[in-house]
């Protein structure tokens, strides 16, 4: 074999395995199936005061660092006297780009459309931190061991903490609704099936439910209402809807 | 008194060695530091998570990229008699990207998971390939390093057919030099995409940055194999090289420098008339922000404008000082366009607050743990360079010659005494 034959060869090898990956690829699942739940989260600002409960209610369930925000809560303007603000969990993008970036496929899709981490995979590259247009993504610079300043006043831990070292963020907590299906619960409607932060909120900011369900109270709500979802330009499909808060719907 | 006697002797070879050893033990402290309490001694945060460490990676890859250009040249283009020179930059680049793995691993949340990405792939992700990549041109490098190591004395004397299985690796280099080029290619263009598909920062949001970093990995690798390669003859004797080899491919690297020149003017002045928010934004950092100094002294004027005058202007390049400016002005100058680029698209936040976003601006500034363990990595590379020289004769242009006609000659011979008998 001679180094024209050897150049030959290794080039037609090469162009056979790329369209093999082009070929695996367009079989692949595609991220958003039509079949089965999609949960989404709708987020009504004009009800939306700010308090804060859901923060606390989602650290004590996810047995979160008190240094970390899986869902911060930000300042959005004003309209009219009223303070608007805007609840941020993880957006579940049905495109999610930390899902693509992720080099050891340790962020991936459930059918259900949740953006999941396995933490025992995660090598704490932090490309995901660096690729989510959300900021949705916290790494636990260090080790959580001290007992969890929110446990039991704001509920009991649901999940195993993560180590140190490793990415974390909202799941939409996958565990209640997995937990709540098997018992033959409906997340949104139960509240032991539906998102802590959903069930804490005091003023009913925050609805669950499954897209796919017309009847849900989520989908009825998108019928009804206009939405909108963050950085929807982007193309990444948040499952996360907003209501906006306007002059005549805004609660005092 | 015997230890005064000791110290008055001291030779400047030995105090380089331990300075380095000096170096690379802070480094050490500094990476248990690391491994022992976890990222929280380091500067970087959720909005800046990667620093000094990832442009370490970054540059020391860049900077290697010598091997698989000058070994392409040689065994695919035929241009055998820079042989010589490619056998330093072989050596350089092993180095390098070990180097590129010791600080991913000081990088890395888990550094007990750093093979998973070979485990676990995930195909759609560019640093996934990096990875693999980086991998398997590392075990490219060692075997394209094997006939170097084979010139070690100490084994040649120990285990003679060892050395000389290992000598015989060489014959294969043609073949190792396809698979580094496919490899190379691929890595040191996907380093640079690594940010370029991030559509979350629409400053590094192009396809511009993968061309950018090759052409500039090319040049600053090569670059770097001839500053080693003249440093060495003027510090010890033990350097030999063909200066007319290093001229030629000093005069290549000017032309590079064109190329490279060409395509960063084209990028820069199309991102001037996106008005997208957070691109322009970051073309401001560099143009006139923060980052103004190191983009246009030590990016353009010192680290492309100037070499490339040097280097094309025949007087300039055939003095060895001025040529030796200018090719460590070319490293430099890729080491700054890495640090910029990856900093540059993490200072800029935008907002995804409905409406048009805002854009906020973050800090970062290496923490000491950073910077020894970052130091301790450099001083890693250039002690082995330094043993390399001695021991392996790597920058000797004339052992070379030895080294690939010293097996050939003797398989010829028994065959040649074969055919009068």
């Amino acid at each position: 074999m001679n180094r024209r034959d050897f150049l030959k060869i290794t080039a037609v090898g090469v162009t056979a395995l790329a369209g093999a990956q082009v070929i695996r690829r367009a079989e692949a699942s595609e991220p958003t199936p039509s079949g089965g739940r999609q949960w989404a989260m709708v987020i009504d600002q004009s009800m939306c005061n700010g308090c804060g409960y859901c923060v606390m209610a989602c650290r004590a369930h996810n047995d979160i660092s008190p240094e970390i925000t899986w869902n911060p809560i930000l300042e959005a303007g004003q309209v009219g006297d009223k303070r608007i603000y805007l609840p941020r969990p993880c957006m579940q993008c049905s495109q999610a780009p930390c899902v693509d970036v992720c080099p050891v496929q340790a962020t991936y899709y459930r059918p259900d459309g949740i953006v999941m981490v396995n933490y025992d995979r995660c090598i704490g590259c932090r490309y995901c931190e660096v690729a989510c247009p959300y900021g949705a993504r916290a790494f636990n610079w260090k080790a959580f061991t001290d007992p969890n300043p929110v446990v039991p006043e704001w509920g009991q831990p649901e999940v195993a903490r993560r180590p140190r070292g490793v990415v974390e963020k909202c799941a939409f907590c996958y565990q209640r609704i997995d937990r709540g299906l098997a018992l033959g619960m409906t997340p949104g409607v139960d509240p032991e099936a539906t998102p802590a932060c959903v069930v804490v909120c005091p003023v009913g900011a925050r609805f669950f439910g499954d897209l796919n369900d017309p009847g849900s109270n989520v989908s009825k709500l998108l019928k009804a209402r206009t939405s909108y979802r963050l950085r929807a330009d982007m193309g990444t499909g948040p499952r996360v809807y907003y209501l906006s808060a306007t002059e005549e719907n805004a609660q005092p | 008194m015997k230890i005064r006697l000791k110290l008055s002797t001291l030779s400047p070879w030995l105090a380089w060695l331990i300075g380095l050893g000096v170096v690379v033990a802070a480094g050490v402290g500094a990476g248990l530091i690391v491994f022992w309490k976890g990222l929280s001694v380091t500067n970087l945060t959720d909005l800046i998570p990667w620093g000094l460490w990832i442009t370490i990676d970054l540059s020391s890859i860049a900077v290697s990229a010598g091997a698989f250009s000058l070994c392409a040249a040689v065994y695919l283009l035929g241009l055998k008699r820079y042989q010589p020179v490619a056998r330093t930059a072989t050596f350089i680049g092993l180095i390098g990207y070990s180097m590129a793995l010791l600080t991913l691993i000081l990088d890395i949340g888990r550094p007990d998971r750093f093979w998973h990405a070979i485990v676990y792939w995930n195909k759609h992700s560019l640093l996934w390939e990096v990875t693999m990549c980086i991998t398997l041109y590392l075990a490219v490098l060692a075997l394209e390093s094997m006939p170097i190591f084979a010139q070690f004395k100490w084994l040649k004397m120990r285990w003679p057919k060892l050395a000389g299985k290992m000598s015989h690796v060489h014959h294969y280099a043609p073949y190792l030099a396809v698979v580094g080029l496919g490899l190379s290619m691929l890595h040191q263009s996907s380093l640079g995409a690594v940010y370029g598909v991030l559509k979350a920062r629409p400053f590094w949001y192009r396809p511009d940055i993968s061309v950018l970093f090759i052409i500039s990995a090319v040049a600053g690798g090569m670059s770097l194999t001839i500053f080693a390669s003249m440093l060495s003859v003027r510090l010890t004797r033990r350097a030999s090289v063909d200066d007319n080899l290093l001229d030629r491919v000093a005069y290549f690297i000017g032309w590079t420098l064109v190329l490279y020149l060409y395509f960063r003017f084209w990028d820069a002045l199309s991102m001037t008339y996106t008005y997208q928010p957070g691109r322009t934004e970051g073309l401001h950092l560099l143009t006139s922000g923060p980052l103004s100094f190191n983009f246009w002294v030590g990016e353009i004027l010192l680290g492309i404008v100037a070499p490339m005058v040097l280097l094309l202007y025949r007087p300039t390049r055939t003095s060895q000082l001025w040529r030796m400016i200018a090719l460590i002005l070319v490293v430099g100058g890729v080491v700054a366009y890495r640090w910029d680029t990856n900093i540059s698209g993490l200072m800029i936040v935008l907002s995804y607050l409905p409406g048009e976003p805002i854009v906020e601006y973050t800090h970062y500034f290496p923490s000491l743990i950073e910077v020894l363990s970052g130091a301790g990595v450099v001083a890693y590379g250039l002690l082995v360079f330094s043993l390399g020289v001695r021991y392996l004769k790597v920058a000797n242009h004339q052992t070379v010659e030895e080294a690939e006609h010293a097996p050939e000659k003797l398989l010829a011979e028994p065959a040649a005494a074969e055919r009068t008998a």
